[in-house]
């Protein structure tokens, strides 16, 4: 009987702090629900989730130079991933700040009084008139993060799946949760629930053929046995597609997009403002992750599978959004056309790509997020305008939000002295030092389309007469306030400044395996 | 003999265990046999389940003989008051739209039984595992089950185990 | 290492056995039009996997197969069928135009791709078995107790994440709160003897009827129907039973006799 001593892991509790933090507030978070009677809930909750993500942040902050692979090699703490948890960290810090927001809605919160509620009922007029919020959302949130972060540091398969869905399926809840038109809200819950749930049998599909392959789910493991093995086998290519599919869908790359219209339009906005930036970070992150450290060594089985998704994603992205009218819809097609080019510095494979891949998600995140910032701000009598020609005249109504609103749209489209004309030339740049000159022209093309509905929007609100029921901006609280101001402060300044941020992620180039 | 503190049987049949498996593994199973010495825990799944197959075979066997049996040889006199329900049975009532809809209600509950299904998952390799993971796994465990009894508790502070 | 180990007649028997029955359950499922039915079907698929595990030396993954797949997972999908009520009546017209033909043109695809791949995959690889991993630790549930709490501590404890969501989650959707204060027994009771209420039992269904069922009305002395003795919802829904003439006239002979 060879039974060996049993080794506990080795577990940096430091390093992987932030996770804890997280963890640990969204489960105490759970309790307060149980234990803090109902007014008092949403200051506590909200003192703990802005607290904790602001420890959390000053932990991945202080270990700036940790690089460390630890819990017997399931969590990698190295550059990128402390970018990106940066990154995610500031803008779930946002993202809470327009959940928490309730002077915008005359009815008050963004979320459902109670969601449980039917809508259209006599207990849901009670429930609204009442003022009670349905404070669970909070710790929802919190284990949103809290898997989001798992979900970029995680160094094998198995965890990055608990991860992701740690990570999503708080988002299926929150996303049914809108206080306004909710059965538009459920559905679009429903649908990212079955969707999510799919793409995930894909992953975890592939992670088993990948398991079948290399005898290890750990990332460098599949590395290893790529190298060993003279033959890579359709073993390794089905799993690795399959694989790819689950990740692709929670990028939101064509023809794993189907979901994104309707739960970006769904989704209270500023829960899609929330998801539309953190869960992009989080999945380019793994997908960075596994396609450099897993399949680094057969980069040119890959490339081609990602050269027809990355045009696909581009083209049917911009193009689409071209004909929507629908504010939400329209910014979620730019979101697919966005996954796109950061595509770009995926199928670059290497360092330059790694970093521009960083400075893009970062740069797209406070754009994204600061976007739907203002979409909650522009209202009708029935709740948010999305409707585009409700828009018309806005930028000569309201100068501020109209003005704010054309930086963030600049942004996505590209335009220099704007973040996102320096995460793109980044991509660019690193695509084509690898080679890929075809994939650029087709990128920048791309972009011109897509310039055309961003630049469509700016127009309608600065050179269109006032709608027959303009919308007006409500005055929002310092929440959103907040969120916005970050939002555009960060688009411009690294637009005029990026080289900090550049220098950053250019540190941050290399995956630890 | 380390193994002997997982596997409690009284000591007689632990000695025998091996030279049991091995010797239904000459008739059956040589092939194996010749690739993989039998060590004592390291059971041939077959062996041990055949019993249990054997079994099932036998029930099954015997409940299809008496449903054919009893159909073929029981007299069949059907009248008005045979095929009511039964004195004090309650005869189904007309379903709603839709076949039948339970109150969501229900839905917690299965929920709640799901939740403490897979933590019963875990807590199976754990409980067999105990003396070999030390303090670390009765520590990590124990935050497992902490963790789990937080959704618990929030359910039942705020009502979600009343049935009314 | 990769030694083949060639399957012995007992294995391939249950394979082929428990195999087939699995492939009849799938089947069974997906042609069945009642939804209940369907999952009676994949239970009957997933208690065969769960053989098949056990058989290749995976007792534990058995284990979880019979306890989570066949009776959690397998209760939730019963009960949300039964929540949902889905009936074989609902809607089956496309809504996006040759979705149908789409769909199966690319699953027959994704099916050929995979079955050839890992045919293709699998046809020169041997098999190692689990025995030689089962022994280093002393049992296969050992060796995974090790493994769960060494290498896979954090994804373990990141399930009781995914589990606490669960929790919360069917709580907001689904339990309802009252914004009012809900009456108390002696509220209850004080509106059943004040005016309009109903001291004492109401008359029970199917009284004197042939049938008890809670929708067969009671039959009140001059064979008249009793509305207070079936259930409000019933009434609502106008779904009390006719009651059968010779009944009536039954009780009216019963009744009038007596009192002769």
């Amino acid at each position: 009987m060879n039974t060996g001593t049993f080794n506990p892991p080795e577990i940096d509790y430091l390093a992987i702090a932030p996770i804890l933090i997280i963890f640990g507030t969204a489960v105490l978070s759970v309790l307060v629900e149980a234990f803090v009677g109902r007014t008092a809930r949403r200051p506590v909750q909200l003192v703990l989730v802005i607290g904790s993500l602001l420890v959390a942040l000053y932990f991945v902050i202080s270990q700036a130079g940790t690089r460390t692979i630890t819990a017997n090699g399931a969590l990698v703490i190295d550059g990128p991933a402390l970018v990106l948890w940066g990154a995610l960290l500031v803008l779930s810090l946002l993202g809470a700040m327009l959940m928490a927001e309730r002077t915008l809605d005359p009815s008050g919160d963004v979320f459902a009084a109670r969601a449980a509620a039917l809508p259209g009922s006599e207990d849901e007029r009670q429930f609204t008139q009442r003022g009670w919020v349905q404070t669970e959302v909070w710790p929802l949130f919190l284990f949103s993060v809290s898997g989001m972060l798992m979900f970029v540091a995680a160094n094998d398969l198995l965890l990055m799946f608990v991860a992701l869905e740690v990570m999503s399926l708080p988002l299926y809840l929150l996303a049914g949760m809108a206080r306004r038109r909710r059965l538009l809200s459920q559905e679009s819950a429903l649908k990212y629930f079955l969707l999510g749930a799919f793409s995930s049998a894909f992953f975890l599909y592939g992670a088993s053929l990948l398991y079948g392959f290399s005898g290890t789910v750990s990332l460098p493991g599949i590395a290893e046995a790529i190298s060993a093995k003279p033959s890579q086998g359709p073993l390794l290519i089905l799993g690795m597609a399959l694989l790819v599919v689950g990740l692709l869908f929670k990028v939101g790359a064509v023809p794993f997009h189907q979901w994104t219209p309707d739960v970006y339009q769904g989704a209270p906005s500023a829960v899609t403002g929330f998801m539309a930036a953190t869960v992009k970070i989080a999945a380019f992150g793994a997908l960075l992750r596994v396609m450099y450290v897993a399949f680094g060594g057969i980069r040119w089985d890959w490339e081609p599978m990602l050269w027809v998704i990355a045009i696909l994603t581009m083209f049917v992205g911009s193009i689409v959004a071209l004909v929507q009218t629908d504010i939400k819809r329209m910014l979620a097609y730019s979101s697919i056309a966005q996954s796109g080019f950061i595509m770009l510095g995926v199928i670059a494979a290497s360092a330059e790509g790694l970093s521009a891949s960083l400075f893009y998600l970062i740069a797209y995140g406070f754009g994204t997020i600061g976007a739907f910032a203002v979409i909650s701000m522009v209202r009708q009598s029935g709740g948010e305008a999305t409707s585009l020609s409700a828009w018309a005249g806005l930028g000569r109504t309201s100068p501020v939000i109209g003005a704010v609103f054309a930086v963030f749209m600049l942004s996505l489209a590209g335009i220099p002295l704007t973040s996102g004309f320096v995460a793109k030339f980044g991509v660019f740049a690193a695509a084509i030092e690898s080679g890929d000159t075809w994939l650029v022209i087709a990128a920048v093309v791309a972009s011109i389309i897509a310039a055309f509905f961003y630049v469509r929007v700016i127009v309608l609100m600065y050179f269109s007469a006032p709608a027959k029921e303009p919308a007006v901006v409500a005055v929002p609280s310092a929440f959103t306030t907040i969120a916005l101001a970050a939002g555009v402060t960060v688009t411009v300044v690294l637009g005029i400044i990026p080289q900090p941020l550049l220098e950053l992620v250019a540190n941050a180039d290399v995956f630890l395996r | 003999m380390e193994s002997s503190r997982f596997i409690v049987l009284p000591a007689p049949l632990i000695h025998e265990a091996p030279e049991h498996y091995a010797c239904i593994g000459r008739e059956g199973f040589h092939k194996r046999a010749k690739s993989f010495s039998y060590e004592q825990g390291a059971i041939d799944p077959v062996n041990v389940y055949t019993p249990i197959l054997i079994l099932g075979i036998l029930a099954f066997g015997f409940a299809a003989f008496s449903i054919i049996i009893a159909t073929l040889t029981g007299p069949k006199r059907y009248n008005r008051a045979k095929v009511d329900a039964y004195e004090c049975g309650i005869e189904p009532t007309p379903q709603p739209m839709g076949g039948g809809r339970f109150p969501v209600k229900y839905y917690l509950t299965a929920m709640m039984f799901i939740i403490f299904d897979i933590e019963l998952v875990f807590l199976y390799p754990w409980a067999v595992a105990f003396d070999q993971l030390e303090l670390f796994g009765f520590l990590a465990m124990a935050l497992f089950l902490f963790n789990l009894a937080v959704p618990f508790v929030y359910e039942w502070r705020r009502g979600g185990l009343e049935w009314d | 290492m990769n030694e083949v180990i060639e399957p012995n007649l007992g294995e391939t028997l249950v394979f082929w056995i428990c195999g087939g029955l699995a492939v009849v359950g799938a089947l069974g499922m997906v042609i069945s039009r009642k939804a209940v039915h369907s999952a009676l079907w994949i239970a009957l698929t997933m208690i065969n996997l769960a053989i098949l595990y056990v058989a290749n030396s995976a007792p534990f993954l058995g284990m979880v197969q019979v306890v989570v797949y066949t009776g959690a997972v397998m209760m939730l999908f019963l009960f949300v069928l039964m929540v949902v009520g889905v009936d074989s009546s609902d809607s089956l017209i496309e809504t996006i135009k040759g979705q149908r033909v789409a769909a199966l043109l690319l699953g027959v695809g994704l099916t050929i791709m995979l079955v050839a791949g890992l045919g293709a995959g699998l046809s020169g690889a041997g098999t190692i078995g689990l025995d030689a991993a089962n022994a280093a630790d002393g049992g296969n549930v050992q060796g995974l107790a090790r493994l769960m709490f060494s290498d896979y501590i954090i994804a373990f404890q990141a399930t009781g994440a995914l589990l606490i969501t669960a929790a919360v989650g069917a709580m907001v959707l689904t339990h309802r709160e009252y914004w009012q204060p809900r009456k108390s027994q002696r509220e209850l009771s004080q509106d059943r003897f004040t005016d309009g209420g109903h001291p004492g039992n109401k008359p029970s269904p199917g009284v004197y009827a042939r049938h008890n069922a809670v929708d067969t009305p009671a039959l009140l002395p001059d064979g008249s129907t009793s509305a207070i003795s079936i259930p409000a919802p019933l009434r609502a829904r106008d779904d009390a039973r006719a009651i059968d003439v010779n009944d009536i006239t039954n009780v009216r002979r019963l009744t009038e006799g007596e009192s002769e």
